[in-house]
């Protein structure tokens, strides 16, 4: 089945601006969370998906990072870690429940710790580029084996970057599903995958594995027919 | 050895990273760039600049590279700001600044920025080159390759009257980072894994080197690659070495050669042969430069590749021993930090017994050794490739272009 709208892939680059401000303790680190800009909680949740995962065991939001090495608040930065980014459809809401977890904690009332010299946390702000990639789907099929070729930066852009732009909870490649083949059940099934428990590539695969079935690699023909499109 | 072509790339990064490149490219084909440094041969800055440069000129950019001239007390002073700028003490004063200003009047006298859309100042030494942005159309971004995170107030002082009339500044990481009017980004530095000191090499080409500097292919060896500079702590390295050899009959390299603009590189190489006299298992070499063959094939047949800097701006060595597979251990100090995720990508270390300690336990260790080597190298191709920074200039450009914007729609 065709499309009457295709899929057009976009890509997300990203250079980190630093802010100059810096947190040594947990006091710090609400206050700068309050007042800095939202594109700085962006980036320090966020960068770590945008990036090839090679190894598990590390924390993808650089606050629980922080907190759990340098502060050695380990059961604070599990509850920071914890927190689903999938859930937040605005980064203000994503901030709050940030600041309310730290504050939670604060008021228990335990020793305030702070880091070692030169190892406070260093806020920093994503400055996004965003443009259209060549890759344009028209069916399902050929959007199974273009989301092989496209970056994951493109997964990102479309899977946890739309929320934040269409403000709901859903993905660009959900709403193109439900609106191009009305296919409500495997959008919600797209939309409900765990992006946690996967790397990138394994999110992917999985997107894949929905919309395709058991075929998830481009077959050789596939590779051909994109490659002569693309000519 | 011929420079590689952009294509070739694509077979060492991911996929997706590449594309990337090209497409930021392409946005920005024609647009003129100029670089300018201190040095043509030796340190890091030079060495990245000879290989980044043609790439750009492949992406259809046009990149031109210029190096400052100045005399040997124009060198004297700027290396004093370098050490000045990592936070160690150093006497300055009125003097040393005209040395400086003098030096820069040259420089402005014979350079020319007329067309350029780009001017991307490397390090202090040329900082005051700003001066020719008033007749000029190009936005103009200071890099800082230096660990800024603690500077000398009077030499900060000075510079930043300077740095503050840039567009944007561009440090290593976050911590490196000033109070400034004006946009700092960070990028890390990176390695070029096509050239001849980051290429795979042969069996045979290895055991050349080994045997041209009489080195024992069957006893462990830890081997330190960097400049002779007090900052990197050549003696403690020695020491170190000795405390090792204590336990374990291993032998020590030290290999280096001395930048242009590092006249004190002759007066520390003397102090570390005297201290080494004597010991046939300590292997000092003073490479010329262009030995990049040579510091391949030492860090390859390294058990451990040391790195005990006392300061480090990032640590470009550290990031070439991570992509040849090799467990480091290493200062815990700029830059390294990012590199060397303890007990997962190498092992930090704070003292000369901290370091013999973890050399010690790597070379009883292989396995342990073997996978933090692993995880080591996979870290370096997704963050320290040449190629991410290539992606992260373009960027800047871009941004350069866009001042102000969050998000910038191509």
């Amino acid at each position: 089945m065709r499309a009457a709208v295709p899929f057009i892939f976009y890509t997300s680059s990203q250079l980190v601006e630093i802010t100059g401000r810096q947190a040594t303790d947990l006091v710090e680190l609400v206050a700068a969370l309050k007042e800095l800009d939202l594109s700085v909680v962006f980036y320090h949740v966020h960068h770590a998906f945008r990036e090839h995962q090679f190894a598990p065991g590390v924390y993808t939001n650089d606050f629980a990072h922080w907190v759990g090495r340098e502060l050695g608040e380990a059961v604070l930065a599990e509850k920071l870690a914890n927190l689903n980014i999938k859930e937040y459809v605005e980064l203000s809401a994503l901030r709050d429940a940030l600041v309310a977890i730290i504050e939670s904690y604060l008021k228990l009332g335990g020793e305030l710790r702070h880091a070692a010299a030169g190892r406070g946390f260093y806020f920093c702000k994503n400055i996004g580029v965003i443009q259209p990639t060549r890759y344009v789907a028209w069916d399902l099929d050929e959007f199974c084996s273009l989301l092989h070729l496209v970056g994951l930066r493109s997964l990102f852009f479309h899977f946890f970057e739309a929320r934040l732009r269409l403000n709901r909870q859903s993905n660009d490649f959900s709403d193109w599903i439900k609106q191009q083949f009305g296919n409500e059940r495997l959008a919600r099934r797209i939309e409900a995958l765990d992006p946690y428990i996967y790397t990138m590539d394994e999110l992917r695969d999985q997107i894949v594995a929905l919309i395709c079935g058991g075929r998830t690699q481009p077959n050789w023909f596939d590779k051909v027919k994109i490659w002569l499109s693309l000519k | 050895m011929a420079k590689p072509k952009i294509e070739e790339y694509a077979r060492v990064i991911r996929s997706q990273n590449f594309d990337e490149i090209m497409m930021l490219a392409d946005k920005l084909a024609g647009k003129r760039v100029k670089m300018v440094n201190a040095t043509a041969v030796g340190g890091g800055v030079a060495e990245i600049l000879t290989r980044v440069v043609p790439l750009y000129n492949q992406l259809g950019l046009k990149v031109k590279w210029e190096v400052i001239k100045g005399t040997g007390a124009f060198f004297a002073v700027t290396k004093n700001f370098h050490n000045a700028l990592h936070g160690s003490k150093v006497e300055i004063g009125e003097k040393d600044f005209a040395v400086f200003n003098e030096a820069t009047e040259a420089n402005l006298a014979e350079m020319d920025f007329t067309g350029d859309d780009y001017v991307i100042v490397h390090d202090p030494q040329p900082a005051g080159l700003i001066a020719a942005k008033e007749k000029s159309q190009a936005k103009w971004a200071w890099r800082c390759h230096i660990d800024t995170a603690h500077p000398q107030a009077d030499v900060w002082n000075f510079l930043r009257q300077l740095i503050v009339k840039y567009d944007a500044s561009i440090f290593s990481t976050p911590w490196f980072a000033r109070d400034l009017p004006h946009p700092q980004y960070f990028i890390y530095p990176a390695i070029d894994p096509l050239s001849e000191k980051n290429r795979n090499l042969s069996r045979h080409e290895i055991d050349t080197v080994l045997n041209k500097y009489q080195i024992d292919r069957n006893r462990p060896l830890v081997v330190q690659v960097s400049r002779f500079d007090r900052l990197k702590d050549p003696l403690g390295v020695i020491e170190t070495y000795r405390l090792v050899k204590k336990q374990v009959d291993c032998q020590l390299v030290l290999a280096g050669g001395a930048a242009a603009d590092d006249p004190e590189g002759v007066q520390v190489l003397n102090e570390v042969t005297e201290a080494a006299k004597g010991d046939p298992d300590i292997h000092i070499l003073a490479l010329p430069p262009f030995a990049d063959l040579e510091v391949n094939a030492l860090q390859r047949a390294a058990t451990v590749v040391l790195q005990k800097s006392l300061r480090e701006g990032f640590g470009l060595t550290v990031t070439e021993a991570l992509w040849k597979g090799k467990p480091v251990v290493a200062s815990a100090v700029g830059g390294i930090t990012l590199q060397v995720i303890h007990n997962f990508t190498g092992l930090l270390v704070h003292s000369v017994e901290g370091a013999a300690y973890q050399i010690r336990y790597l070379i009883g260790n292989p396995q342990v050794a073997k996978k933090l080597g692993e995880y080591g190298r996979e870290h370096v191709r997704e963050k320290f490739l040449i190629t991410r920074k290539l992606r992260n200039y373009l960027l800047l450009f871009i941004a350069l272009d866009h001042p102000g914007q969050d998000i910038i729609k191509l």
